[in-house]
C-alpha cells in the first residue's frame, strides 16, 4: 500500500470522480493517455494541493472532503493525517472551530430525533417486505398524525386552556365583573329584538344507549361540552391587570392553525418538489436506464420480498418494451380508425362526469333530507343523522369503479390511466365535500339572503338553527367519527373473512378473487379526505384535530395489521419520491377548500344570537379590528404601514425580479448542459478519428504499432 | 489502528465518526453485529477478516442479488477474496447510509455493476445487471431479442460519446436524474 501511494505521488493524477462538471475541463488536459483503463473511474488524490482550494470547494471545512472520497478507510485515514500535518494553522482558525462545533451540535440534534421518530422500525418493516409505494402512504400517515397532534397543542395552549380555567374562576369568583352572558336570560344589546338565548338543559336519568348515540352524533352531552364552539363564551378577565380575550384568541388560532399546517406541508414538500420539478422536464421517468441503474431497492429483506422486486422490474421492462412496439404499431394506425379511438374517448369522459354529478346529485338530496327530517325512534334518527356520510362513502366506492371500467375501453396508456383514475377521484372526493357544505350553507343562510331582516326571519323559522356554528362542527364530527367506524368495520368483517375464505376455499371463483390488494392511492385519498374534513371543522370543533389523531393512529394499526396478514403485494408499483409529492399536492388542494370555507365563514356569515363567543358582534372577524384599537399608536402605525401601498409595491417588484433572475439562472445552467453534452461527443469523435488516421498511417508505413498503449 | 479489543475505544469511535457518514449509534450496532460474526479466537484480534461467506449470511444482505459484488468492492484484501475487516464493513455501511452524498453513492453503484472491474459497463455488464435485477430463473429472465433490445435503448439513452460502453460520468448523469436513488441505495442495520 505505501508503494501506491508513493507511486502515485510521483505521478500528478488530478481527484476525478465525484466532484461533478466543475474540475472535469483540468481532468480532459492533464489526463494521461497512457494511463491504464482501469485508472481512468477510480479517484486518485492530488497530493500537491493546496488546503485553500479544498476549503473553497467544501461547506464544512476541510474534514467534509474526507467522507466524501471514495477510497478505503485507511487510506481516507492517511490522506487526513497528511492534510493536518500540512497546514496546523486551519485547524486554530475560529471560523473552522465554529464550523466544528456547528456539524457536533448537528449530529447530536441527529441522534435526538432518532429517539423520537415514531413507529421507525415498522415502517422500514413495511418498506422492505411492501416496496416503497405502501412505505410512503405510512409515512405520509405519520406525518399527518405528527401535524395534527402538534396542532391540538396549540389550540389547546390559547383558547382551551384560557376557557377552562375562567370557567373554573367564575364558579369560583360569582361577584366577579367578567362579563359572562350565558347567566342572564336577555341581551340588550340588540335595540329592536329580544332574542331567547338556548339554555341548554342536561337530562340527568338518560339511558346508556342514549349516551352511545348520543356520542357518535355529538349531540345531547357532548353537545354542550368543550367539543363546540356553542359551549365558549365571550370571557375578558378584566380582573388583576390581566385580560384574556377569547373571541380574538380563538379566531387568531384558527387562522394560525392553518397557516402552520400550509408551512408544515410546503417545508414537507421541500427536496421532493425541488427534485420532482428538476426531473420532471427531463426525457421520461421511467426510461430504461433508470429503471435498469436506479430500479433496485436495497432495503428488501427477505427471499419473498426480493423475489417480488424482482418480478417487479421484469414486469416493468416487458410492460415498456412493449408499449414501444405497441407505439410503433399505433403510429400506422390507418384514419377511420383514430376518428373511432378519439370520439370513444370523449364518450367515456362524458359518461364518467355524469357518474360524478349523478353523485353530487344523490349527496344534495341526502344532506337536505337528512337536515329536515327527525324521527322519533333513535335509531332510526342516527341513520337520518348520517345519512350524507353514507351516501358520500357509497359515491366514492362507485363511482371509482364505474370509472375504472371505463378506462378499458379508453386505451390510454398504463401511465395516463392512472393518473386519470386518481385526477377523477380526487375531484370526486373533495368536490363531494364541497356540495355538502354548500347544502348546509343553504340551510342555514336560507339560500343566501342577506339582509337582516329577512335573515332573522328565516334563522326564527328554523328553530333549530339557533347555534348553527355547533350545527356545522357536529356534521364534521360525524363525518370523521362514520370514517374510523367504517375502517373498522371493513377490518373485521370484509378483510379477515375475505383471507379465511380465499386460504380455506379452493374453488375457482374464490381463487380468481384473490387476496386483497393494498391500493396506495385509494387509501390517500382517505387520508386527504378525512384531513380536509378536520381542516374545515376545525373553526367549529376545537377538539378535532384530537380526535383526528387517535383517529389517524388507530388508523396506523388497522392497517398495518391487514397489510401484513391479510394483503398481496401489488403487482404494479407506486414510484415512491414522486408518489409523495403527488400526496402533498393533494393535501394542498384540501387545504384550499377548507381554507375558503374559513374565509368565508369568517368574514360573511352572521355569527349565531345565542351561542359561542362572537354572538355580539356582525362577523366573527369584526373583533380583531375592534382590539386592533387597544394596540399602541406606534404598533398600529407599524400595521398600517406595512399593509399599505408603500411597502407592498417595492416588495412585489423586489419579488419579481428575484423570480426573474432564478429563471434566467436555470436557463443558462440548461443550456450549458445541452453544451457539455455537444462537446462529449464532439470529443469522442475526434478521438475515433484520431485512431483511425493512426491506424491507416501505420498500416501504409509498416510500422507495427502498439494497440495495448493507445487503444484506451 | 483498529479494533483491538471487543469494545470500541473513544478514540476510534470519534475518529469513525469524523472519517464516515454513520452515526455514534450506527457505529456502535455495526460493531456488535460485526463481532457475532467472529469466532472466538478472532474477537481479540487487531483487523480481524471475515470471510464473504460469513458476511453474506447478515439479514440485510441475505436475499440482495448484489452480496457478492458489494463484499468485493469494498474488500481491501489482497487475494480479492471478498473478506472484510471491521474498516471495510464501516465503508460499506457508510456509502450506504442515510446521509451519505449522490456522489459516494454513484460511485460505488458503478463499481458493484462493473462486473468484470474493467471500469466501464459494456454490453456484457448490463445483461448480467439485468439478469440479477429480474433473476436467474429460466421463467424470470426476459427472451434474448427483448434482452438486446432492451440493452440498445439503454445504451442509446445513457451512452453520450457513443462508444459502446458507459462510463463513471454517464451513469453518473442519468444517476443525478433519478429522485428515487438516494433513498433506495441504502442498507441500515
Amino acid at each position: 500500500m505505501a508503494g501506491e501511494i508513493q507511486r502515485q505521488n510521483s505521478h500528478i493524477y488530478d481527484y476525478i470522480g465525484g466532484n461533478g462538471y466543475d474540475r472535469e475541463d483540468q481532468s480532459l488536459r492533464r489526463r494521461r493517455v497512457s494511463s491504464p483503463a482501469s485508472d481512468q473511474n477510480y479517484p486518485h488524490f492530488n497530493w500537491d494541493s493546496t488546503p485553500e482550494d479544498e476549503d473553497e470547494d467544501s461547506d464544512g471545512g476541510p474534514k467534509r472532503d474526507i467522507r466524501c472520497i471514495p477510497l478505503p478507510m485507511h487510506l481516507r485515514r492517511t490522506i487526513r493525517e497528511v492534510q493536518q500535518m500540512r497546514s496546523p494553522a486551519v485547524s486554530r482558525d475560529a471560523s473552522w472551530k465554529g464550523r466544528q462545533m456547528l456539524r457536533k451540535l448537528r449530529n447530536k440534534c441527529k441522534e435526538f430525533l432518532y429517539f423520537f421518530s415514531l413507529w421507525r422500525k415498522s415502517v422500514q418493516m413495511i418498506g422492505g417486505n411492501f416496496g416503497g409505494g405502501v412505505q410512503s402512504y405510512f409515512v405520509f400517515l405519520r406525518f399527518l398524525v405528527v401535524l395534527n397532534f402538534v396542532s391540538f397543542f396549540l389550540i389547546a395552549g390559547f383558547v382551551l386552556i384560557p376557557s377552562v380555567v375562567f370557567r373554573s374562576t367564575n364558579h369560583h369568583q360569582p361577584t366577579s365583573n367578567s362579563t359572562d352572558i350565558l347567566t342572564f336570560g336577555n341581551n340588550s344589546n340588540e335595540t329592536n329584538s329580544t332574542e331567547q338565548f338556548m339554555v341548554y338543559e342536561v337530562n340527568q336519568k338518560t339511558p346508556f344507549y342514549q349516551y352511545l348515540l348520543d356520542f357518535l352524533s355529538g349531540t345531547g352531552f357532548m353537545e354542550y361540552s368543550y367539543l363546540f364552539y356553542g359551549y365558549y363564551n365571550i370571557t375578558e378577565m378584566p380582573n388583576r391587570d390581566f385580560s384574556y380575550n377569547i373571541p380574538l384568541a380563538y379566531i387568531l388560532t384558527a387562522v394560525f392553525y392553518f397557516a402552520f399546517c400550509l408551512i408544515c406541508v410546503i417545508a414537507r414538500m421541500g427536496t421532493a418538489a425541488r427534485v420532482a420539478v428538476a426531473t420532471g422536464s427531463s426525457t421520461g421517468v421511467s426510461s430504461y436506464s433508470m429503471i435498469v441503474f436506479t430500479g433496485w431497492d436495497y432495503g428488501c429483506l427477505g427471499d419473498r420480498a426480493t423475489k417480488l422486486k424482482q418480478k417487479n422490474i421484469l414486469y416493468q421492462l416487458q410492460v415498456d418494451l412493449e408499449e414501444e412496439s405497441r407505439k410503433r404499431h399505433e403510429a400506422d394506425l390507418s384514419t377511420s380508425k383514430k376518428v373511432i379511438l378519439y370520439s370513444l374517448r370523449v364518450l367515456m369522459t362524458v359518461l364518467s362526469l355524469g357518474f360524478i354529478g349523478g353523485a353530487f346529485y344523490g349527496i344534495y338530496r341526502a344532506t337536505q333530507f337528512s337536515q329536515e327530517t327527525t324521527d322519533k325512534r333513535k335509531i332510526v334518527q342516527l341513520i337520518i343523522q348520517y345519512l350524507p356520510s353514507m351516501v358520500i362513502t357509497a359515491g366514492n366506492f362507485l363511482v371509482p369503479l364505474l370509472c375504472d371500467k371505463l378506462a378499458l375501453v379508453e386505451k390510454y396508456s398504463p401511465s395516463t390511466t392512472i393518473i386519470l383514475a386518481l385526477l377523477r377521484a380526487v375531484f370526486l372526493r373533495l368536490v363531494s365535500l364541497a356540495v355538502l357544505l354548500y347544502t348546509l350553507w343553504n340551510q342555514i343562510t336560507c339560500g343566501g339572503i342577506n339582509t337582516k331582516k329577512d335573515r332573522k326571519l328565516c334563522l326564527d323559522n328554523h328553530t333549530e338553527f339557533q347555534c348553527w356554528e355547533t350545527r356545522v362542527g357536529q356534521e364534521m364530527y360525524k363525518l370523521t367519527m362514520f370514517d374510523l367506524l367504517i375502517t373498522v368495520a371493513v377490518f373485521l368483517l370484509v378483510e379477515f373473512p375475505r383471507r379465511l375464505v380465499v386460504d380455506n376455499c379452493s374453488c375457482k371463483p374464490v381463487q380468481w378473487v384473490g387476496r386483497q390488494e393494498f391500493v396506495v392511492p385509494s387509501n390517500v385519498l382517505g387520508l386527504v379526505y378525512g384531513q380536509t374534513v378536520v381542516w374545515v371543522g376545525a373553526l367549529f370543533c376545537p377538539l378535532l384535530p384530537a380526535i383526528n389523531t387517535l383517529k389517524f393512529v388507530i388508523l396506523f394499526y388497522c392497517k398495518k395489521i391487514t397489510l401484513f396478514q391479510n394483503c398481496r403485494p401489488a403487482l404494479k408499483t407506486f414510484r415512491s419520491t414522486t408518489s409523495t409529492f403527488f400526496f402533498l399536492v393533494v393535501l394542498l388542494f384540501g387545504w384550499g377548500l377548507a381554507t375558503v370555507v374559513l374565509i368565508y365563514s369568517l368574514s360573511e356569515i352572521r355569527p349565531s344570537y345565542g351561542c359561542g363567543p362572537f354572538h355580539s358582534s356582525s362577523t366573527m372577524w369584526s373583533t380583531v379590528p375592534g382590539s386592533f384599537h387597544n394596540l399602541s399608536n406606534v404598533t398600529q402605525e407599524f400595521l398600517f404601514f406595512v399593509g399599505s401601498q408603500a411597502f407592498s409595491i417595492p416588495l412585489f417588484a423586489l419579488s419579481i425580479v428575484v423570480m426573474c433572475y432564478v429563471i434566467a439562472l436555470a436557463t443558462v445552467y440548461g443550456r450549458s448542459i445541452a453544451l457539455l453534452k455537444a462537446q462529449l461527443k464532439l470529443e469522442s469523435r475526434d478521438k475515433q478519428f484520431l485512431i483511425k488516421q493512426i491506424e491507416s498511417l501505420s498500416r501504409q508505413a509498416h510500422i507495427p504499432t502498439h494497440h495495448a498503449g493507445v487503444q484506451d | 489502528m483498529g479494533t483491538t479489543a471487543s469494545q470500541l475505544s473513544k478514540e476510534s469511535l470519534s475518529e469513525y465518526q469524523e472519517l464516515t457518514f454513520l452515526t455514534k449509534q450506527e457505529i456502535l450496532l455495526a460493531h456488535k453485529r460485526f463481532t457475532e460474526l467472529l469466532e472466538k479466537h478472532e474477537k481479540d484480534q487487531i483487523d480481524a477478516r471475515v470471510s464473504m461467506g460469513k458476511i453474506i449470511t447478515l439479514p440485510e444482505l441475505k436475499s440482495n442479488p448484489f452480496k457478492e459484488r458489494i463484499c468485493q468492492v469494498f474488500s481491501t484484501s489482497e487475494q480479492k477474496d471478498g473478506s472484510l475487516t471491521f474498516e471495510d464493513f464501516l465503508d460499506l455501511l457508510s456509502a450506504f447510509s442515510d446521509s451519505a452524498t449522490l456522489e459516494i453513492k454513484s460511485h460505488y453503484a458503478f463499481r458493484i455493476f462493473d462486473f468484470d472491474d474493467d471500469g466501464t459497463l459494456d454490453c456484457a455488464d448490463l445483461e448480467k445487471l439485468v439478469n440479477c435485477l429480474t433473476g436467474e430463473t429460466n421463467d424470470a429472465k426476459l427472451s434474448s431479442t427483448e434482452m438486446k433490445q432492451l440493452i440498445s435503448n439503454i445504451l442509446e439513452e445513457s451512452d453520450i460519446d457513443k462508444d459502446g460502453t458507459v462510463n463513471l460520468s454517464e451513469f453518473q448523469h442519468v444517476i443525478s436524474r433519478s429522485p428515487d436513488f438516494v433513498s433506495s441505495f441504502k442498507i441500515v442495520l
